[in-house]
């Protein structure tokens, strides 16, 4: 048997904490930064982690926003998401779908440079 | 054998010296601190959110439980503190709210609560909880996407993952120190190797766990990926990266060594660590799931009746 100081403790303890808890999930809600840090493209033959600060930053591979946010006017900073004009399957020839966009982009560049992966295992998690 | 020292004890009354539940639940929750602490530091609002969360929802099911089956009201004891603690240490940070909740349902109700309480468990109720977590939202445990939006200043990838996915090649880039150190992704709780360590030492001289359990699991991870690095070095890490990565220490000093799930003797105490160790890197190495030790210990939990049979011989048996 527990005692009853014991118990107020536990009494008292359970409530800081849920208020404690409350709060923090309340008045932090996670939200993704304006630049993303990493991003996970899903897929069936397997999710590939992209390091997107890594890509972008000076200290990294230094790739310039419009080398891939291709239809980025000059001047403009705020670049539309990948997902925004390519959709999962495509019926316009002149936007391919995700899946090929992502492909030509990465391995194209990854060629083009002569780094990064460029083989399927390299990149898919499988 | 007339000389022989003799266990004298001494009349009644005797005289209680104050430890019980509560006093373990206490050390158990001290010990956890510099592994806690460490994840706060690093993840920030989002971990402590997480751990406070868990802790009072874990006590709150525990209330509710005694209040439902009408039995005396024990969130006292700490243990259902104890069981939140662990389960925060085991979830990333920035773990959706209803996830906490049901973890902790899990865990209280489903893992400790429904087989009569405290000591009546068959398995560890956060081991329980945490696999049925795995395996229902396997993406919220996929370390990599969990904290897709950390960038701190270490390696982000989670290693047991890309070691599963890409080889030995791909963790060139983590070093032994750095591992203990905690710089690696995980756990809130799960990452900070030498606060675990110093946790569970400091309950193994407690005497609040047992060290054969600990240091046979320890053991059976470090010969049996030997083995497999021996065998195949490309394709498999060597002994000290799998004890410093994933949930190995956490699960070698507080997991696996958990009271009424353990065996209590000393044979069987090894088989059941060792038995743990084993299959942790089996399953990492050979098996689907990136981390084994989840399982591992679920399935000696479930071996563990079975190796208490192993009992030391009665003094004074005949025949």
């Amino acid at each position: 048997m527990t005692s009853k100081k014991e118990l107020l403790a536990a009494f008292v303890l359970t409530l800081i904490l849920l208020v404690v808890g409350v709060i923090s999930y309340a008045a932090f809600p996670a939200k993704p930064p304006d630049q993303p840090v990493r991003l996970m493209f899903k897929g069936v033959a397997g999710n590939v982690l992209f390091t997107h600060k890594m890509h972008t930053s000076e200290s990294g591979y230094d790739v310039a926003c419009s080398d891939c946010h291709h239809n980025l006017e000059e001047g403009e900073t705020d670049p539309q998401t990948c997902g925004e004009c390519h959709e999962a399957v495509s019926e316009d020839e002149d936007v391919p779908a995700k899946t090929d966009a992502f492909h030509s982009q990465c391995i194209g560049c990854h060629q083009e440079q002569e780094a990064g992966p460029q083989k399927c295992a390299s990149c898919h998690v499988m | 054998m007339i000389n022989a020292k003799k266990f004298t004890v001494s009349h009644a009354p005797f005289w209680h010296d104050g430890s019980g539940i509560s006093s373990r639940s206490y050390n158990i929750m001290i010990a956890t601190l510099p592994a806690i602490i460490a994840g706060l530091l690093m993840y920030g609002m989002p971990a402590l959110a997480v751990v406070c969360l868990s802790i009072s929802s874990a006590m709150i099911w525990e209330l509710l439980m005694n209040l439902a089956t009408k039995r005396p009201i024990s969130i006292g004891d700490g243990n259902a503190g104890v069981i939140g603690i662990l389960l925060a240490m085991l979830l990333p940070a920035g773990t959706p709210w209803w996830i906490v909740i049901t973890g902790t349902f899990f865990a209280v109700v489903i893992g400790k609560e429904i087989y009569g309480g405290i000591g009546s468990n068959p398995f560890n109720p956060v081991v329980v909880a945490i696999a049925i977590l795995m395996v229902s939202w396997k993406d919220f445990f996929d370390f990599d996407q969990a904290l897709l939006n950390y960038d701190l200043n270490f390696v982000m990838v989670y290693p047991l993952a890309a070691l599963k996915h890409f080889g030995t090649s791909a963790i060139g880039g983590f070093s032994i120190f750095d591992l203990l150190l905690g710089k690696q992704m995980g756990g809130i709780g799960s990452t900070f190797g030498l606060g675990i360590i110093i946790g569970g030492i400091y309950l193994i001289i407690r005497g609040i766990i047992r060290w054969e359990i600990s240091a046979s699991f320890l053991a059976g991870i470090f010969i049996t990926a030997l083995l497999f690095n021996i065998s195949d070095p490309d394709r498999f890490a060597g002994p000290f990266f799998h004890i410093l990565t994933g949930y190995t220490l956490i699960g070698a000093f507080f997991l696996a060594t958990e009271d009424s799930s353990s065996p209590v003797n000393f044979i069987p105490m090894l088989i059941y660590g060792a038995g743990a160790g084993v299959m942790t890197v089996l399953i990492r190495n050979i098996g689907i799931y990136i981390d084994g030790v989840i399982f591992a210990i679920l399935v000696m939990n479930l071996v563990n009746p079975l190796l208490d049979k192993i009992r030391p011989k009665a003094i004074g048996k005949v025949g």
